[in-house]
């Protein structure tokens, strides 16, 4: 596994960048972003202004990234098990209309996400993978 | 709740399921699987012409994610 230019970044000069300091500042945002309801102005705002700055933090070159392989294990194609699963399920509860009968992910999760301890783990598990694909 | 339900619910659980095999395969010491995190990272560092295609994808993907069950 080699290490990319982007990796030789040096970590020290951004402290801040760990995941020990990062994921305590998700926690209450998190916990903001669950008083907010799907579909309101509020939440859209929110989301775009964390979605947001994530990107254009994962954009910049000035944070440190973690070292990428420049090639694959054989046993890459394992992966496509899980997705082809997922996809065949989606695409045919979408075919379907995406009803009670037969419902896409969105609509099993909706109900699920209404509820506030819910909503904010998911905004924090959001959050923690949007910090972990930025340093990648 | 309706059979067909029910079979779609356990289709989504199932691909969760092989989504956590596949993983805990890879970390498996002398696997020959690499985990998601390496699978992503390659993708992330798919340029075209100098753009960051892969990386930006990857983010954006991500950005929609959030939005479309978070806000929307």
């Amino acid at each position: 596994m080699d290490t990319p230019p982007e990796a030789a970044v040096d970590q020290t000069t951004r402290p801040w960048a760990r995941a020990q300091v990062m994921l305590p500042v998700f926690i209450p945002l998190s916990l903001i972003g669950g008083l907010l309801p799907s579909f309101s102005l509020a939440a859209n705002l929110y989301v775009l202004a964390l979605g947001g700055g994530m990107v254009i933090a994962g954009m910049s070159s000035r944070l440190p990234r973690r070292a990428a392989p420049t090639r694959l294990l054989p046993g890459v194609a394992w992966w496509l098990l899980p997705i082809a699963i997922f996809v065949v399920v989606e695409v045919f509860t979408f075919g379907m209309g995406s009803t009670t009968a037969y419902p896409t992910l969105s609509l099993l999760a909706d109900p699920v996400l209404d509820g506030y301890a819910a909503r904010a783990l998911a905004y924090f598990g959001w959050l923690c993978a949007f910090w972990a694909l930025v340093r990648r | 709740m309706s059979v067909s339900r029910s079979l779609i619910i356990a289709g989504f659980l199932l691909s969760g399921l092989a989504l956590a095999a596949v993983e805990w395969a890879a970390r498996r010491p002398g696997s020959r699987i690499p985990t998601l995190g390496d699978v992503v990272a390659l993708v992330m560092r798919y340029d075209l012409g100098g753009l960051p295609i892969g990386r930006l994808a990857i983010l954006l993907f991500w950005f929609w994610l959030g939005w479309h069950f978070l806000a929307r």
